[in-house]
């Protein structure tokens, strides 16, 4: 197909690893690239505002959908299909499409057509898991809690919540994940945040800025990723852990 | 996006079909061979798994954590090694559906019910008879519903490929970005999703068809 | 001499069956794990049963019997000891070839839900590559022998039948390549007890018809004494406690153990073994106005008929409704002694072949 890349780069011969490694360690130890705008700290944290405002917007929005999906047991087909429709959503078209939104309100480049992006990216496993995981409760313990004489929202609170937590983590795990690795993809349409590593790398034909910046977006999506198990680990109740994680329906595209 | 300018130009698009045609084949070229070698791959990793259980735990943790790097970055580490080829994006690609699918192939062949196996071994089936014959076809709604995912999660991120010169529709994503021009844009995220829905929908009914003890 | 029998003796008897092989377990021993912690499954057995027999393996959960029966059919290899079919060690064969040769039934039946009944019933005639036509007309004779219409049930899959007749067609599955023996892991512990009632008189006529040997699991000992020519009781940690006839194990249980286990109603279920025919009558009608009974019945109907009319004796008629003598409390407690007698305390243990006559 195409022999050079998009953004004009010619595919490069392999570089000699030691000089490659010499260059990659050198572009780290430099100072310039410790400070500033530009600076890892810098990006490291836009990439984190950036992914955990993103989050609990996500959050804020469908948590209280799904709990009340799930608990009143209505709009299955709803709940089902935001996650197949959200899974066929490509991220790239995601922020895209938040471009023009984002220009037609005024509110420019970077990080809003970033946000617009993220937050629907979030929302279906977060819905999906929390409706599945409210309707697999066993009915017969519905039953019991009411038979005690609990409210709707103590039952909610007490009883549906705490047993649907793991799965509904899961969810809000896979959403975190997978809105870590989009934030890279803002570097696109000009956000800040460790895309600009590979983006700027791609264009400027910097490889070891390129590897540096793949290097830490890995390295924070892996740390997203345990960082939430070990979150699971200290909120879910000894007595349900064996519940473990979620059936994986959701995944996103990143 | 430039003021005055309507969101999408239907001239532009007719006057791209044939472009549009040839990226679209890209796009599921990309994505089928990604699909075909990431089910090959999974299948044998799932055969190891029948084998020797304990590999299970190493197999998805390996799997998991190349599931979790972003693919941007993973392009990016490709890319000294590999270059700006299809040979980067499908290595990409593949890596992304090992997880999914792996993880229900085995789900499916360990959900298999323990009687059914259990009375075909008494009956008399060899392990490779009780494998293809009894396993895999009660296995494949599970299987299936992996190959679903995963294909729909690969459709969509066939589009990040155009970063690195491939991308079938994503070309056209990129190129409304790059040229602050929301046709190619709309066209390229919208054919994209179509593309999903479509493929989703197939498989469903490949589904309804190779399955009809299930309905 | 009375001759013990139970429902149709005669085409049940082992010496007229050619359709069955024998089988015997000589010194058959399962062990898990080793050392101080290992666990026994099954020790120590031998066990031989004629070609033809129904020998119903009984005992409490986890008493080694599903063990035993897999270690046939080798689905579980033994620690120790040998295993005989048709006087062939089977160690000595592929593990592959045997299986399909030995029918197999489970409790949960195993039909495997992606294949149509036909197809199902098809399974081993597959696997030893009979013809396609050979195949078709074999599954409708099945069908129909294990009374289900082929033309309703063939294209049918197995979640689209009823629990009883699902484990018809797990019979009929078993029998497909005409075995000369079949194994039962509990086939009918999953059904109502009106099916299960229904489903064990159908097999007992298929078996009386085919005359395969039978190796049988359950841990019910009514079902036990019902289906089997012999039965052989299992205690825990895997021991063979006796194998007998289900009369001698009534009237002379070989241990204690045995004993609770048969059912402190034993008399009761010797009673229903033991037919009118087969017992020294009183000669003559009984008094004005007794009951009658055909001298198709048992004992235990002669005992309830008498319990409850609370006549002194009860009138034994033949088919022609003449009477041919009478029965008392007296003559029941005569029969049941005679019967016991005939054993000597010796002949009723747990060695070597039990023949279901004596």
């Amino acid at each position: 197909m195409h022999s050079t890349g998009f953004l004009g780069l010619n595919g490069p011969r392999a570089p000699d690893p030691m000089t490659f490694a010499a260059a990659v360690l050198a572009w780290i130890a430099d100072p310039a690239h410790w400070v500033g705008f530009d600076g890892i700290p810098t990006r490291v944290g836009e990439h984190l505002t950036m992914s955990v405002t993103a989050l609990a917007l996500s959050l804020a929005i469908a948590l209280p959908v799904g709990l009340a999906l799930g608990h009143t047991g209505k709009g299955g087909a709803v709940a089902i299909n935001i996650a197949n429709v959200g899974r066929a959503l490509p991220s790239l078209a995601l922020i895209a499409l938040a471009l023009p939104v984002a220009f037609g309100l005024g509110l420019g480049l970077g990080f809003w057509p970033t946000m617009f992006a993220l937050v629907p990216l979030g929302l279906p496993p977060i819905i999906t898991n929390t409706y599945v995981a409210l309707r697999s409760i066993d009915p017969d313990l519905i039953e019991a809690a009411r038979g005690m004489g609990m409210r709707e929202w103590d039952l909610l609170r007490r009883v549906e919540i705490p047993v649907a937590a793991p799965v509904i983590i899961a969810g809000v795990r896979n959403a975190a994940v997978a809105i870590v690795a989009t934030a890279t993809l803002g570097a696109i349409v000009a956000s800040g945040g460790l895309g600009r590593y590979i983006v700027d790398g791609l264009a400027r034909q910097d490889q070891a800025r390129l590897f540096v910046g793949a290097v830490l977006v890995a390295l924070l999506a892996i740390g997203a990723e345990l960082a939430l198990a070990l979150f699971e680990r200290l909120v879910v109740p000894v007595g349900i852990r064996h519940a473990a994680r979620a059936p994986d329906t959701w995944s996103a595209p990143r | 996006m430039t003021p005055g300018e309507p969101l999408v130009r239907w001239d532009w698009i007719f006057s791209h079909l044939g472009d549009v045609g040839q990226r679209l084949g890209e796009h599921l070229l990309l994505t089928g061979i990604a699909i075909g070698i990431g089910f090959v791959l999974s299948l044998c990793l799932a055969q190891l798994v029948r084998s020797w259980s304990w590999l299970y735990g190493p197999i998805t943790w390996i799997t998991g954590v190349l599931y979790t790097i972003p693919s941007l970055a993973l392009f990016a580490f490709l890319i000294p090694i590999t270059g700006l080829s299809r040979l980067t994006a499908e290595i990409g690609l593949v890596s992304y559906t090992l997880l999914i699918m792996t993880r229900n192939i085995v789900a499916g062949l360990q959900a298999v019910p323990a009687d059914v196996r259990e009375s075909a071994i008494g009956m008399g089936y060899t392990d490779r008879q009780l494998l293809w014959r009894i396993e895999m076809p009660l296995a494949l709604p599970v299987i299936l519903a992996g190959v679903r995912v995963a294909t729909t999660t690969t459709i969509g991120l066939t589009t990040v490929t155009a970063l690195i010169g491939q991308g079938g529709l994503g070309y056209f994503i990129l190129e409304g970005i790059l040229r602050f021009f929301s046709t190619p844009l709309l066209v390229g995220a919208f054919l994209s999703i179509a593309l999903a829905v479509a493929v989703d929908s197939a498989l469903v009914l490949y589904q309804r068809l190779v399955t009809p003890w299930a309905r | 001499m009375h001759q013990e029998r139970y429902r149709a003796p005669v085409t049940r008897s082992a010496a007229q069956t050619p359709g069955g092989v024998s089988v015997e377990l000589r010194g058959v021993s399962k062990r898990y794990g080793g050392g101080a912690t290992a666990f026994i499954g099954v020790d120590n057995i031998s066990l031989a049963i004629a070609p033809g027999d129904f020998c119903v393996l009984v005992g409490p959960s986890g008493c080694g019997k599903t063990t035993t029966l897999k270690m046939v059919n080798r689905l579980i290899e033994p620690t120790s000891g040998q295993i005989f079919i048709d006087g062939q060690d089977i160690s000595t064969l592929d593990a592959v070839e045997l299986r399909r040769r030995i029918g197999y039934v489970i409790q949960q039946v195993g039909l495997f839900p992606h294949q149509t009944i036909a197809e199902n019933v098809a399974t081993v005639p597959r696997l030893l590559g009979w013809d396609s036509e050979r195949i078709r007309r074999r599954v409708e004779e099945l069908l129909s022998l294990v009374g289900l219409d082929p033309g309703v049930v063939r294209r049918r899959y197995p979640t689209q039948l009823s629990g009883g007749e699902r484990q018809r067609v797990g019979v009929a599955r078993a029998l497909a390549a005409e075995p000369p023996l079949m194994l039962m892991d509990e086939p009918f512990g999953a059904v109502d007890p009106i099916v299960r009632g229904r489903l064990q008189d159908e097999f007992l006529r298929l078996h009386a018809q085919l005359g395969m040997t039978v190796m049988f699991v359950t841990h019910d000992i009514d079902e036990a004494i019902k289906l089997g020519t012999t039965v052989a009781v299992f205690s825990e940690g895997g021991c063979l406690a006796q194998h007998a006839p289900p009369s001698r194990l009534l009237a002379s249980p070989a241990s204690d153990y045995v004993a609770r286990f048969v059912g402190s109603d034993r008399v009761i279920k010797r009673l229903a073994l033991i037919s009118l025919a087969d017992v020294a009558l009183e000669l003559g009608a009984g008094p004005q106005g007794a009951p009658t009974l055909a001298r198709t019945s048992n004992l235990r109907d002669a005992l309830s008929t008498l319990l409850s009319t609370r006549a002194d004796a009860v009138t034994v008629v033949g088919e022609d409704g003449v009477a041919i003598g009478a029965i008392s409390m007296e003559r029941i407690r005569m029969a049941l002694d005679d019967v016991a007698r005939s054993w000597p305390e010796n002949e009723a243990s747990s060695e070597g072949p039990a023949g279901r006559t004596h």
